[in-house]
């Protein structure tokens, strides 16, 4: 593509942000709406500016980040492990997914009333819920990935001797990485979502904290900062994760056509 | 589901179908819990045993809680919710999405915008909703709407632009108008992304409604459970987990077959990621 062709591209892509952000401009400074409850994008960044002391902002950012990480995690190691030996071990397989299919229709959220229940106001109950956030999409799309290896891959590879568990760690569970790859893509942005709820409806920190708080406080400006920043919090961790994936993702494909 | 070498036994285990396993496993579990609730193993408190979740599944179902509001009247208050924000959402984006993907320009535009707004969590806008529109139910409708809004649009805009362009050129060959091209080529080519949408959507949609109604709200299954919880009855926190899993797992089975009969054309269809 040559350079100028890209440059209008970018610029087009930014076109439609900056005219959301004129119209919005336009509104708030004819004042059709009282500016406190609807406060305009130069008042956002002040109220940011102001409001809002940098270090204890990045104390609510890390300790969201921190719940994730935790949670995610835990879930992912799980969701990945439970989903390779059903996968592959048939029967006990069927033994394990009969409650995993009896819970997964209930979403993660659901279980927060529960978890409070089990585990309290604290750290463990908030775990719990991005825990089964990032757990179900993961474990489900491993399996997925397990069951549906092509069989001629399996049975290429037991023709040239290859059995037991050197079967299963060579050969299947590389053959099953794309789909345990977008299990984990989904399940961080669940995780992410699960993680502002919980913080909502029970926390005394986090970001969620930060907005619920501030509607209490009727810092309508610190609400809308709070919710763009975790807008780009989301995107800017799905793009790490993304990047991380495809890359991965790529080199398993081409060491398969290589 | 299609099975992998190694398990092409023909589905069966010890000679019994999967289904049967399954029942049976679960069986045992349920039995589980019983036996170590009663011999002092789980506090009841916090693992209700299966029977006390029975009977009060059958109260809930009878007396209601909070008294006079069954189930029923809770299942009904969540349904409506999701439906109005959901029907709001495909009114609003099935045709901006058609219009943005026959656009190259428009889509570039757009694509930065949506791409952000689908990464705001939408619970994260619940303050913003209370703040503006109070604790209502119009507050907890728009949440839905903006949940449902940017999967349909995306699967929308996606279904635009993916039509076979030989469908176009043929179109186009044979004479259509411009509006013809449109209601007969297009929007029919598009419809099974749309369906797929607003399937991921519902789905969605229905994450969002059980967060929102645990705030302010005595009516719906998220109160019900968030009620339970200030009282902490875990039965009923329990039970209403029950209902809002088959509510769930309900509304999947009725949008599958709605596809099935509605768009035939539309098998083996891979759906856009959430």
């Amino acid at each position: 593509m040559s350079n100028s062709s890209f440059g209008r591209r970018l610029w087009v892509s930014w076109a439609g942000f900056i005219t959301l952000l004129l119209i919005w401009q336009i509104i708030s400074v004819m004042k059709l709406i009282n500016p406190v409850v609807f406060p305009s994008p130069t008042g956002v960044i002040k109220a940011a500016l102001t409001d809002v002391p940098l270090n204890r902002l990045l104390q609510h950012i890390g300790i969201s980040l921190l719940r994730v990480v935790l949670g995610f995690t835990i879930g992912a190691t799980l969701g990945i492990i439970i989903g390779i030996v059903s996968g592959w071990y048939y029967r006990l397989g069927r033994v394990l997914w009969a409650p995993i299919d009896l819970i997964r229709p209930i979403p993660p959220l659901a279980w927060i009333p529960l978890a409070i229940i089990w585990l309290g106001l604290g750290e463990p109950s908030k775990v719990l819920i991005i825990f089964l956030g990032a757990f179900f999409p993961i474990v489900t799309n491993t399996y997925k990935g397990m069951v549906n290896i092509e069989p001629n891959i399996i049975r290429a590879a037991q023709s040239l001797g290859l059995q037991g568990r050197r079967l299963l760690l060579r050969v299947a569970i590389p053959a099953s990485l794309p789909d345990i790859a977008t299990g984990m893509r989904v399940g961080w942005s669940y995780s992410f979502g699960c993680m502002v709820a919980a913080e909502l409806i029970a926390a005394r920190s986090g970001l969620g904290y930060l907005i619920m708080h501030a509607r209490q406080t009727g810092q309508i400006a610190v609400i809308v900062y709070g919710v763009i920043l975790i807008g780009v919090i989301n995107l800017l961790t799905d793009f790490v994760m993304q990047e991380s994936i495809i890359k991965r993702k790529l080199k398993w494909q081409f060491l398969s056509t290589s | 589901m299609k099975r992998s070498v190694r398990h092409s036994k023909n589905g069966k285990i010890f000679g019994l179908s999967e289904y049967i396993i399954k029942i049976i496993t679960i069986i045992i579990l349920i039995i589980l819990w019983e036996f170590f609730s009663r011999v002092g193993y789980l506090s009841p408190l916090r693992f209700p045993r299966p029977s006390k979740l029975a009977i009060t599944l059958w109260e809930l179902m009878t007396v209601g809680y909070p008294i006079g509001i069954t189930v029923w009247l809770h299942i009904k208050a969540t349904v409506c919710r999701i439906l109005q924000g959901y029907l709001l959402a495909a009114a609003f984006a099935i045709p901006m999405g058609l219009i943005i993907g026959r656009s190259y320009l428009l889509e570039q535009a757009a694509n930065p915008v949506i791409t952000f707004a689908r990464s705001v969590a939408t619970i994260s806008l619940l303050p913003l909703a209370i703040a503006w529109f109070g604790v209502d139910e119009l507050s907890r409708i728009l949440l839905i709407a903006y949940g449902c809004y940017w999967v349909i649009l995306t699967n929308t805009i996606q279904g635009v632009k993916q039509v076979d362009i030989n469908f176009i050129n043929a179109g186009r060959m044979l004479g259509a108008s411009r509006r013809q091209l449109f209601f007969r080529v297009i929007l029919p080519a598009t419809l099974p992304r749309i369906f797929a949408g607003m399937k991921i959507a519902l789905g969605v949609g229905f994450m969002v409604i059980i967060a929102v109604e645990m705030i302010g709200t005595i009516q719906g299954l998220g109160a019900l459970i968030q009620q339970a919880r200030f009282y902490y009855s875990s039965d009923i926190a329990i039970d209403g987990m029950i209902f809002i899993g088959i509510l769930g797992l309900l509304i999947s089975i009725v949008l599958d077959r709605l596809e099935q009969i509605m768009l035939p054309w539309a098998v083996g269809l891979e759906e856009v990621e959430r």
